[in-house]
């Protein structure tokens, strides 16, 4: 023991000993200091925990006491998770549409149709994915009223739901981008969640205000529709869709040749197909067009078609157990919107059955969120490239079947769908059921209210936001003040409005830069005394505190330690902490032994039973923390999948973009070198840009490895033989020659240019044949990109 | 002569009739129910000024979160019914960015196109004027412009036939155009 804490030991027990005569106990409080107060017990209880989870992360934020314990170490890695999944869905937000752009202009480009002044504007796209510099505002006043104002966005979402309300669809991509990765950008941050969703219940009831009519609701694309869909974009809903569609998907494309094709007409035109190639014309009792009843009718097409109704059903089934069994895995925010979908309809329509309401339930979570990743798995970052026709229109199929399951169908459009309608049929009641228990969640408003009071009592709430993000919600605000300022309690948006006066132009990307901007309100201080704010006495402030003191020291000491046995002795635990030459440690076992002491004296709890109230809590929150233990060290696992997967997405989007910059960068050299060859100039610069490359050599294994290689037909036992050269003799232009080993000559030598390659890309064509391998184009664009990469010129 | 065939897709914002319009075409039916289409595709016999044809319609997604699947429809296409609602300026907003998207991907804008306004049964809650239409109509190089009713089943065919007389005059045109770069070739050899 060290000295100071022998001299100050015998006090504590001194005071702790005295104080215990004091000790009535009223029975009522075994179980929660609160319940003292007659009928409040069950609200008390349920805020509990929020209580102790706010003292523990208001502790946590005080950094006095570096907890190293394996829970402590789990929940910082999950933290860390946390935010770069957040960051870089964010990055990956703004890449995609940088290369959705260029997607829609590359084929121009390619038959060289671009306008030079079109040209430049591609360029720019270039230069928004470079990765913004960090900055600070021009001037500091800006930045204090700046952070006043987002301050005012992020925690009454009211704001932001009215504007999503005013915008335009054109406006509504930025607008969404920042408050969905800015504002709320902290997708598995409680508050900022629950914040976000606030804002989509505002939007939401509006809506439902203003539909006149039942069938339209929720029909039209609208502001809402897009905030799901960028909502659904977010983390959560991404590691959502791969637990439950990509392993089916990806069983389903591998069947390149699985036709499942049930339109009589199509299967009709298939057969007559076959039968003209193998004969050289038609059946004699089959004409060239018929009517699709006359199709369905045909008995070599009905034989065709019945197998093929049996197995896309089962498919189906597969794709509904899956959903059904995962509800527990469906993101709380998918399922709260559910819920407000619900109780909206019920409100509003009173007189709505419930299979009516399931309906508009399931209008959004197959319309909005599944069926869009069955149908296009490629843009969910499902599967690596476009799925081949047949299985694309299984796919095609599946969500069809989904989305008559999930509203009632109407087989007058398409007669030959009512086929498949056992499948709807045998499961209206689990649908029906499973949609239910979607909404089957609980609200938050009571742990946001929490959260907010820990967001103010924090000393350093900040926002990372870029300088154009804040221009530009200034903007919209301002362009919308007029209806904006309308609404209820808008008093502190049109005086910070006022302040800011007109709304800066948008930075060029070059000086675009992201800052921490530092949030707070003038109208709100920071909260000093919690216990006034969220109206809780000073005994529960002090249990609270005790048991998260105690908690924190019990965390802190080695497991074998004497002061962690059971049964507890606080008073022990107390006095090893003070014995501890950490100044931390130190501090709080005085604070803790204060802490008993104060608690004994207002008759809380007594020493004669040892403290057990306290002890009690204190022993089922560390039960609770060991659980938690074990459920952060779960997620960690499953976001490190997510984290992994939008890795790797990023980096197929930055390869992308770098196979355009290159083209780009080709096409410019190129058209330079004819005119200068027109004009007569000598080109001795250029001679030394035209040095050829390679060839570089890679093995069979390595590309098979890489993906490059999508198909071999060289049998097993001679792959180790196969290698491949690739040379650039010029920008632009590849010759991959295949060759086997101990064989001078290449078995196959095939002379690519960069073109051909981006059309097959642009036309989906995935596939380039090499006779004993096929390639994978995005694939080897991207091997091209990293090994051919001229210097900041291109191939 | 076989027979010719054109391939028409439907393209349009959520929930403004494109699936009503083409049941009352294909097969004369008014759906009432309510029921999102995620891709359906039909065949259908018609006879045009004299000449039959075989169309094969493809019925798209209105919901947004499929329009991934747009780029697809359109390269497959060759003339396209543009949808909205008269009562809701939302989808005739929506209308520019998708024909810039066809133009492009057409690389022309001698595309077959209608634009219809739907829902013209419904004139109390009437939305978009028709100066809006026809001007945007003109704008895009005056395609035609209609507006029609799914329900009482106005308009409905004479949608479909004149995007039928654009396809079949786009198709003349090009012949013709062949037929001349042909020669022209022809003549620039002899220079040679």
């Amino acid at each position: 023991m060290s000295s100071t804490a022998t001299m100050l030991a015998p006090s504590t027990r001194n005071s702790a000993a005295s104080s215990s005569s004091s000790g009535f106990v009223p029975v009522s409080r075994q179980n929660t200091i609160s319940s003292t107060h007659d009928g409040t017990r069950s609200i008390r209880a349920s805020k509990r925990y929020s209580h102790t989870a706010l003292y523990l992360s208001m502790s946590a934020q005080d950094r006095d006491l570096e907890i190293e314990d394996e829970l402590a170490r789990a929940q910082k890695t999950l933290r860390d998770l946390k935010n770069k999944i957040s960051a870089q869905s964010k990055k990956n937000f703004v890449l995609e549409k940088d290369v959705r752009y260029l997607d829609s202009r590359i084929a121009l480009l390619i038959q060289n149709r671009m306008a030079l002044e079109e040209q430049k504007d591609f360029e720019s796209h270039f230069e928004e994915s470079t990765e913004v510099q960090e900055g600070t505002f021009p001037n500091d006043q800006k930045t204090q009223a700046y952070g006043n104002l987002f301050y005012l966005l992020q925690s009454e979402p009211r704001h932001i739901a009215s504007l999503c309300r005013c915008v335009s669809m054109a406006e509504i991509d930025s607008l969404l981008q920042t408050v969905m990765f800015t504002i709320y950008g902290n997708q598995y941050e409680g508050r900022e969640e629950h914040l976000l969703l606030t804002m989509f219940q505002s939007v939401l009831s509006a809506q439902f205000e203003h539909t006149p009519e039942y069938s339209s609701l929720l029909r039209a694309n609208t502001p809402v529709s897009r905030m799901m869909t960028t909502y659904t974009r977010r983390g959560p809903g991404q590691s959502y869709l791969k637990v439950v569609l990509a392993k089916q998907i990806n069983n389903l494309i591998e069947h390149k040749d699985l036709n499942l094709e049930i339109n009589p007409l199509k299967v009709y035109e298939q057969v007559i197909r076959e039968a003209e190639e193998k004969h050289g014309e038609l059946p004699a009792d089959m004409p060239r067009s018929v009517s699709a009843e006359e199709a369905a009718a045909n008995p070599e097409v009905q034989q065709i078609i019945e197998p093929r109704l049996t197995y896309l059903m089962k498919i189906a089934d597969t794709f509904l157990a899956t959903i059904i069994d995962n509800l527990d895995e469906t993101p709380y925010g998918i399922r709260w919107i559910c819920k407000q979908i619900r109780s909206l309809t019920r409100r509003k329509y009173p007189d709505a059955k419930d299979h009516l309401i399931c309906t508009l339930i399931g209008g959004f979570f197959f319309l909005r969120f599944l069926n869009p990743a069955i149908v296009t798995p490629r843009s969910y970052m499902l599967i690596d490239s476009v799925p081949s026709e047949h299985p694309r229109r299984t796919l095609t199929l599946v969500a069809k079947m989904l989305q008559n399951l999930a509203n009632k169908p109407s087989y007058a459009k398409e007669p030959y769908m009512a086929r498949l309608s056992p499948f709807v049929t045998n499961n209206k009641t689990r649908i029906n059921k499973f949609l239910n228990d979607l909404c089957e969640v609980g609200d938050f408003y009571e742990s946001l209210e929490m959260d907010n009071y820990v967001a103010l009592s924090k000393k350093d709430l900040e926002l990372n936001i870029t300088i154009n993000e804040v221009y530009g919600t200034h903007a919209l605000l301002e362009k919308h003040s007029a209806e904006l300022l309308q609404g209820r309690d808008t008093e502190h948006l049109g005086i910070l409005l006022e302040e800011l006066g007109p709304a800066p132009s948008q930075v060029p990307r070059k000086e675009n830069r992201s800052l921490d901007l530092p949030l707070f309100s003038r109208w709100e201080g920071n909260i000093d005394d919690l216990s006034a704010a969220l109206d809780i006495t000073q005994e529960d402030v002090l249990f609270m505190e005790a048991k998260s003191v105690f908690v924190q020291l019990l965390r802190s000491f080695p497991a074998t330690s004497i002061a962690a046995r059971r049964p507890l002795n606080l008073r022990r635990i107390g006095e090893a902490a003070t014995s501890m030459k950490d100044i931390q440690m130190f501090r709080k076992g005085m604070r803790g032994q204060e802490l008993i002491k104060d608690l004994e004296a207002l008759g809380v709890i007594t020493s004669e039973d040892g403290f057990q109230i306290l002890r009690e809590e204190i022993e089922q929150e560390l039960q609770h923390l060991g659980g938690m233990k074990e459920k952060a060290v779960e997620e960690i696992k499953k976001l490190d999948e997510v984290y992994k997967t939008i890795r790797d997405h990023n980096a197929y989007l930055v390869s992308q973009l770098e196979t355009y910059k290159s083209y780009l960068h080709n096409v410019r050299s190129q058209s330079e070198g004819s005119k200068r060859g027109v004009i007569g100039q000598g080109s001795s610069g250029k001679e030394k840009k035209n040095q050829v490359l390679g060839p570089y050599k890679f093995t069979h294994q390595q590309l098979e490895k890489e993906g490059v290689i999508a198909k071999s037909n060289v049998p097993d036992n001679r792959r180790a033989n196969i290698y491949f050269n690739i040379t650039s003799p010029m920008p632009g232009t590849f010759v991959i020659s295949l060759h086997y080993k101990g064989r001078n000559r290449g078995l196959l030598e095939l002379d690519l240019k960069l073109d051909d390659l981006l059309e097959m890309q642009q036309n989906n064509h995935d596939e380039l044949d090499l006779e004993y391998v096929q390639f994978n184009v995005p694939k080897v664009l991207a091997l091209l990109n990293k090994r051919f990469a001229r210097k900041g010129k291109g191939w | 002569m076989p027979m010719k065939s054109y391939h028409i897709v439907i393209l349009g914002a959520g929930g403004v009739g494109k699936s009503c319009l083409t049941a009352q075409f294909t097969h004369n039916v008014w759906i009432e129910a309510y029921d999102p289409t995620i891709e359906d595709s039909f065949k259908k016999l018609t006879v045009v000024d004299g000449q039959s044809l075989l169309l094969d319609i493809l019925d798209t997604a209105g919901t947004e979160q499929f329009t991934s699947m747009r780029e697809m429809y359109i390269k497959s296409g060759q003339g396209f019914l543009l949808i909205y609602s008269i009562t809701s300026l939302q989808s005739i907003g929506d209308l520019p960015a998708l024909h810039d998207q066809i133009c492009r991907i057409k690389e022309t804008t001698e595309v077959p196109l209608v634009l219809v306004g739907n829902k013209s049964d419904l004139e109390n809650e009437r939305v978009v004027s028709r100066g809006r239409a026809s001007f945007l109509a003109n704008k895009w190089g005056g395609v035609p412009w209609y507006e029609s009713s799914a329900k009482r089943r106005v308009n409905v065919d004479e949608i479909f036939w004149d995007l039928c007389r654009q396809m079949m005059r786009l198709e003349r045109g090009t012949e013709e155009v062949e037929v001349k770069k042909e020669k022209k070739k022809k003549h620039a050899c002899v220079i040679l």
